[in-house]
């Protein structure tokens, strides 16, 4: 089978959330030496690229961006082992999670696969995250970025406190912070002092891109 | 003038009212603050569990708030606690939730007597509540708040394999949804003959954004209207409560069937009003206004902008932080309150 036909399945697979396809084309890719890298760039991630757009447009909800990417893990998943070691760039990486008092984490888990699929290294902390927990883990990782997740007026205080803590332990230089979910706004980044606001998993892609390039 | 309650039943029944009812349903949408908490010395989590307790908060609130009703539970885990999923009560200023579903998948669902879900965890107390505050106060609608059908079942087994299995395996789905909204009917047809005049349902999780349309009619419609049916047939009237942007499922609102619909704050309900003529709606004072410090004057001038474009039952957009200080809440009723003799000393 020709690399374009093996790609377009990829493609295919993610856009309509089947997982059986996306293994299929997965076998076929290796079976054909077809690189692993390139599978995953031009084949599944693509296909989340359209999810992401259909996302946006309002054709796609979350039930189907979530079977997008069952399709999207099952095909990374077979091709992971044959990815070649690559030199120089080393992807970013996020740490992400629902703050303290929040167990609404939904959200946060699209946020972190739309990141996955666009190539960050993602470190999910979790829900109901300590303000502690995300600084130590934003220290251990060396992360570039965080990214903080509140549905609930009642939690979002808590995002403060994450900024506060990450001051205090000196970190708040070498890491971009970035909120989101229901309860969320600009203005409350604003106030708090993060380093962007967006307002769904697409926008929280290209916040991340936007950030990071402004980091480098 | 008339009772609180017949106030409530007046606007479900589409007649005159000197002032629209202001109320706070309880559930998700709890009004069990701080202040009144450390006033009274009735707390959370005790009064999660107690009756007598659940019954005496809910009194305190409604009698520093100034809301035309009482609200109960405080929590939206009443129902899959019943169910067998794993609940961390909270603190004082933190609301219950749900620590671990408990099923990873619908496959795996048992399907439990509903009778004897009815006398586990805390649905026993909640009904002891309703029954105490409607003899305690026979002229104050007393409010059951649900939570609803989608949320409760992605409470009972991991909301990510729940929300996909809606498209991947309708079958399984349906079957377990079908299973709580049972559950939710008989809690509610036991609640109201123990007294309770209002039920409430809010569902977070069955927003339009995260379902989009065709799942919200498939799954939401379907499932919050056989509810709302069973329980006009026991003889109360229903609120619906959607979270987040309704846009993408406004026109199936009034599919469900409920005798008003409430709304998240972002949505202007006098726009909601013209494009659906036909349906009541409630809300929606910002919770986050409400949670402000020195936020008093905007409070009462945004909530006459609701009283004077008709909003028929006036309510916070989406609950209220416990952190939200009393004397807020209290300007916000007593703006409805006073608005009739404004509205007479105008006229």
């Amino acid at each position: 089978m020709s690399k374009e036909l093996i790609l377009k399945k990829f493609t295919d697979a993610v856009v309509n959330g089947d997982e059986d396809l996306a293994v299929e084309a997965a076998n076929e890719a290796i079976a054909s030496n077809l690189d692993a890298t390139e599978a995953i760039v031009d084949g599944l991630s693509k296909g989340m690229g359209i999810v992401g757009e259909y996302f946006e447009s309002q054709e796609y909800f979350l039930p189907e961006v979530i079977v997008a990417s069952e399709a999207f893990k099952a095909g990374v998943k077979i091709l992971q082992p044959h990815i070649k070691v690559q030199q120089g760039t080393k992807p970013s990486k996020i740490v992400i999670g629902t703050v303290q008092g929040d167990t609404h984490d939904i959200g946060k888990n699209i946020v972190g696969i739309m990141l996955g699929a666009a190539g960050f290294e993602v470190i999910d902390v979790g829900r109901d995250v300590s303000p502690k927990a995300f600084v130590d883990k934003v220290k251990e990782t060396n992360a570039d970025l965080l990214g903080l997740s509140a549905l609930m007026t009642t939690s979002m205080v808590n995002m403060k406190k994450v900024l506060a803590l990450l001051n205090e332990e000196g970190v708040r230089g070498q890491v971009k912070v970035m909120i989101g979910g229901a309860a969320i706004s600009q203005r409350y980044a604003d106030e708090i002092g993060a380093d962007g606001y967006s307002v769904d998993a697409v926008a929280a892609v290209r916040l991340a891109q936007k950030l990071v390039a402004v980091a480098a | 003038m008339p009772t609180p309650k017949e106030r409530f039943q007046a606007v479900v029944e589409n007649r005159p009212v000197d002032y629209p009812p202001v109320i706070c349903p309880g559930g998700m949408m709890s009004a069990t603050v701080i202040d009144v908490m450390n006033e009274t010395g009735i707390t959370l989590p005790a009064a999660h569990h107690d009756g007598e307790l659940m019954a005496r908060l809910a009194e305190a609130v409604q009698q520093r708030t100034g809301f035309d009703n009482f609200g109960i539970p405080f929590c939206m885990t009443v129902e899959a606690e019943a169910a067998g999923s794993e609940v961390d009560f909270g603190t004082l200023e933190c609301e219950p939730k749900i620590v671990k579903e408990r099923f990873p998948d619908n496959q795996s669902v048992i399907y439990e007597d509903i009778n004897l879900l009815l006398t586990r965890g805390r649905v026993p107390a909640v009904i002891e509540a309703a029954r105490k505050l409607s003899q305690w106060h026979p002229d104050i609608p007393v409010s059951l708040t649900l939570t609803g059908p989608i949320s409760f079942a992605a409470s009972l087994v991991d909301p990510l394999v729940f929300l996909k299995d809606l498209k991947k395996n309708p079958a399984a789905s349906h079957k377990v949804v079908a299973y709580v909204n049972d559950f939710l009917i008989a809690f509610a047809k036991l609640a109201i003959g123990n007294g309770v005049d209002i039920v409430t349902f809010a569902d977070p999780t069955a927003t339009g954004e995260i379902l989009g349309p065709k799942t919200f009619d498939e799954y939401v419609v379907r499932y919050l209207g056989e509810a709302v049916t069973a329980i006009h047939e026991a003889g109360a009237p229903t609120i619906v409560h959607i979270c987040g942007d309704i846009k993408p499922v406004k026109h199936l609102l009034p599919k469900i069937g409920a005798d008003v619909i409430s709304t998240d704050a972002m949505l202007s309900l006098a726009e909601l009003k013209k494009e659906l003529p036909g349906i009541k709606t409630m809300g929606n004072l910002s919770t986050y206004l409400l949670d402000q410090e020195g936020a008093i004057d905007r409070i009462t001038a945004r909530t006459r902008t609701l009283v004077h474009q008709g909003i028929n039952v006036i309510a916070p957009a989406c609950g209220l932080s416990t952190t939200s200080p009393i004397e807020n809440i209290k300007a916000f009723t007593d703006a409805v309150h006073q608005s009739v003799a404004e509205t007479e000393s105008i006229g």
